[in-house]
């Protein structure tokens, strides 16, 4: 293996690619930060470009688009609650917390060298043990995926912080949201009132978007120009020694995380980040800290979601099965090189697959020497009076959403998610469980039913299969653990 | 030193000037021409519209701007084409999801009244493959197999309405073979469901399949068009294989919202002719298991006809409820 490291990082470090890499990460930052415009859109339309280079090059620049937009995508969740990339919602929580108490320079940092460090261990992962993870990947049947779905759903309690029944409340109503669109088991239309742009359901980024940022600018503009101006002066851009040790093991547990849900495909960055921010919740000392700035709310679901970005590759490249949509084009573009994306690329291409796994590398390192020193000019944006601020960011938000399906219907809904997002707030109901619960419901109802499908209706097929049941089983214990200490307290009253 | 460069400007107006009267003589096309694709970017529309404009925009000399408007299996896109100015300024990929829509959703556009056919692009066929551990070895097999265990296997497709769905419905019609269906949201999860045994049998299409069929983890029993396949020399047509008649290929073309000028219709078709016989073309086409196709307006109209109707019955056949 240091063998083919060896020739993956000569391949690399050769001048042309090193400059696709730079390019790569530096449009992927770009994008990260604008909201809406992901690497998806940005992907597609460089793809021409990439006809006539190099497979490699193209390759390395490509990749470097989509973990490199992982880096940027925390930015303005930080500093305006305004995700830049799906994945960053919930580094809106504890981010744009901290950003309000005049603490974004550390939490961009954080944010950047978490980044790195899941970045590093997702390559390392690659490069040891890829082809190994991909086969174990193909493991995961619907019956799997259900049962891990149904653990993050019970999960998503933890997310609560107040009122239990609101957050709840919250989950059914992102599972009704979550419910729009074409029903993939049965192809019939649910909830789309004949209008054909919902057919494909309400978009992640509509939803991420209008319920973060769009809500959060209705409810800044009530105050009057007051805005609870974040400290007039930059503050410290670094993070303190406590906050740096604080971050250490979630950004370790973040990194795990992401590294496992980036391998499966069709979960992706935004579900391992979710995920991240859930076990630092449940396991932190003091929760009530969490969705009031706590440092490892930032530190744990940005290592995630970059590990993820990371380890998406490995379906990607050892089976030559697309995680994503955005996994799929570059695909596209490899197969348009003439080389067959598949479990041969590793032998019949091993420039490539390890020329990119180094260029990662690579990109990686410029990637947190291109976004630290961006710390203080992202942080000195927080100076800039609102009324100036919010007009650019609606707009950026409507051009985001409109670049996604080139459709103006996403435009409107967002507005209107923004609507329901201003309601939310003004009822204290936190956003979070709703986003989750439209993302895992759909998933859940979906490989429910195709696990039912194949076992021709015997529900023992999830006990059956031992990861699923490992996971049936996992599931609960965070039950118990969740209603046993409430029971007890209901009968200790009830002896008073 | 200010001498020559003002020479050279003024040079450059003169050539400019110049330029834009020979345009003007024959004005289209003096602006970038949209080509709408009404699925996400990655699919087989986008990237063969994608290889396909570049080409094109190089002969009508004019750049070509991809626009993807996915929703509603390809019908948001084409509805907005159907809207747009019929000035030859906004074009339509088209491909198979465009002859059976109508058979299945309520449409925004009338499929036969709104456009006009400019020109083909390609076309590509599905690959029949099975889980290596399913006891049969060619397509023949299959159907006996399914015959002696009716509802023992499933298969995997894209999704209900999919073109995956309707080859495997055709398939199911043609030989009566009891299956069970299991829809997916895309070819690449169900594909990887079949590799890993939890689905026994894929109809997909044969670029994805290629490299897992290389790898031996999907056993290829047959091939939806009428010729064999370059790529997979050895594997016989589904046609030839047990399914007198089967044919499933999926296919790519332009159209144009009705009204468009006829000259400029018959100008970007035939500049179409040049880009698909040209060997970039060829070559880039067939590395994704699929063949360029050239036909002009009138032969790809007849051509659409028949594939509306036949892909209409098989709908109907299959009993799939449109929506």
């Amino acid at each position: 293996m240091l063998e083919n490291l060896a020739m993956g990082f000569g391949v690399a470090l050769s001048l042309t690619n090193l400059a696709y890499c730079l390019l790569g990460v530096t449009l992927g930052t770009l994008i990260g930060v604008l909201p809406g415009v992901g690497p998806l859109v940005t992907i597609a339309m460089l793809l021409p470009i990439t006809f006539g280079l190099d497979p490699t090059a193209a390759l390395i620049m490509l990749a470097g688009i989509y973990y490199g937009a992982q880096y940027g995508g925390s930015t303005t969740a930080i500093l305006v609650n305004l995700p830049g990339e799906t994945a960053s919602v919930v580094t809106c929580i504890d981010g744009y917390q901290m950003a309000r108490k005049g603490r974004a320079g550390p939490a961009l940092a954080i944010s950047a060298i978490g980044s790195f460090f899941a970045g590093c261990v997702g390559t390392l992962l690659i490069a040891t043990f890829g082809p190994l993870l991909g086969e174990w990947a193909l493991e995961f049947g619907a019956a799997e995926y259900f049962s891990l779905m149904l653990m993050g759903l019970v999960s998503a309690a933890v997310l609560a912080h107040g009122d239990m029944v609101k957050s709840l409340a919250m989950v059914v109503l992102g599972l009704l949201v979550g419910l729009v669109g074409a029903d993939v088991n049965s192809g019939i239309d649910r909830f789309t009132f004949d209008v054909l742009e919902l057919t494909d359901g309400i978009g992640f980024t509509v939803m991420a978007v209008g319920i973060f940022a769009v809500a959060e600018i209705v409810t800044n503009l009530e105050h009057r120009e007051s805005r609870e101006v974040f400290s007039r002066e930059v503050g410290r851009l670094m993070p303190s020694r406590e906050e740096l040790v604080a971050s250490i093991k979630p950004i370790i547990r973040g990194t795990g995380v992401g590294a496992f849900f980036g391998m499966l495909p069709g979960t992706g960055p935004s579900i391992s980040a979710f995920s991240a921010y859930m076990l630092e919740k449940k396991i932190a000392r003091d929760p009530d800290r969490f969705g009031r700035g706590a440092i490892e709310g930032v530190a744990a679901p940005e290592a995630s979601n970059n590990a993820a970005a990371q380890t998406a590759f490995i379906p990607t490249l050892t089976l030559g099965i697309p995680g994503s949509a955005t996994m799929a084009l570059v695909l596209g573009a490899l197969i348009i090189q003439g080389i067959q994306p598949g479990p041969q690329v590793m032998s019949s291409n091993p420039e490539l697959f390890w020329g990119l796994i180094a260029s990662m590398w690579i990109g990686n390192a410029m990637l947190v020497a291109l976004n630290l020193p961006m710390v203080g000019l992202w942080v000195r944006l927080l100076t800039v009076p609102y009324r100036w601020l919010f007009p650019s960011i609606v707009m950026f938000c409507a051009l985001g959403n409109y670049s996604l399906n080139n459709s103006p219907v996403d435009v409107y809904l967002c507005a209107g998610m923004g609507v329901l997002g201003y309601v939310l707030a003004k009822l204290e109901c936190p956003p979070a469980p709703l986003i989750l619960g439209y993302v895992l419901g759909p998933l859940m109802e979906e490989n429910l039913r195709r696990a039912l499908i194949i076992s021709r209706g015997d529900p023992a097929v999830f006990v059956e299969r031992p990861i699923s049941l490992a996971f049936l089983v996992a599931t609960a214990l965070i039950l118990a653990v969740m209603i046993l200490p409430a029971m007890r307290r209901a009968k200790g009253e009830a002896g008073d | 030193m200010k001498g020559p460069i003002s020479l050279l400007r003024r040079l450059g107006v003169a050539v400019a000037a110049f330029a834009a009267i020979s345009l003007s003589a024959h004005a289209y096309p003096d602006k970038p021409i949209r080509l709408i694709v009404p699925f996400p970017p990655g699919g087989s529309n986008d990237i063969v519209g994608r290889l396909v404009a570049a080409k094109l925009g190089e002969v009508l000399g004019q750049q070509i701007i991809i626009e993807n408007k996915p929703g509603a299996g390809g019908t948001v896109g084409t509805a907005a084409a159907a809207r747009a100015e019929p000035d030859g300024y906004t074009l339509l990929v088209a491909s198979v999801a465009y002859a059976y829509a109508p058979a299945l959703r309520k449409l925004k556009y009338d499929p036969v009244k709104d456009f006009v056919t400019v020109g083909t692009m390609g076309t590509g066929p599905v690959a029949m493959s099975v889980n290596p551990e399913v006891p049969v070895a060619s397509v023949q097999e299959l159907v006996d197999y399914i015959k002696a265990n009716p509802g023992k296997l499933t298969y995997s497709t894209a999704g209900i309405g999919s073109f995956q769905h309707l080859s495997s419905e055709l398939f199911r019609s043609m030989t009566g073979a009891d299956m069970i269906h299991v829809p997916f949201k895309g070819g690449g999860p169900a594909m990887q469901s079949t590799i890993a045994g939890e689905t026994n049998v894929n109809i997909g299409t044969l670029v994805q399949q290629i490299p897992q069929i290389q790898a031996g983890r999907l056993k290829v029993l047959g091939v939806g068009s009428s010729e064999r396949n370059g790529a997979l020399p050895d594997v016989p047509t589904i046609d030839e294989a047990g399914v007198p008649g089967y044919l499933a290929s999926n296919w790519w073309g332009i159209l144009a919202p009705t009204g468009t000028p006829e000259a400029i219709v018959d100008q970007v078709s035939e500049a179409l002719a040049k880009v698909v016989e040209s060997d970039d073309i060829k070559k880039a086409l067939s590395d994704q298991g699929a063949a360029a196709m050239k036909m002009n307006p009138a032969e790809f109209a007849a051509f659409m006809t028949a594939e509306m109707e036949k892909w209409a019955k098989v709908v109907k056949d299959a009993g799939i409820e449109p929506n």
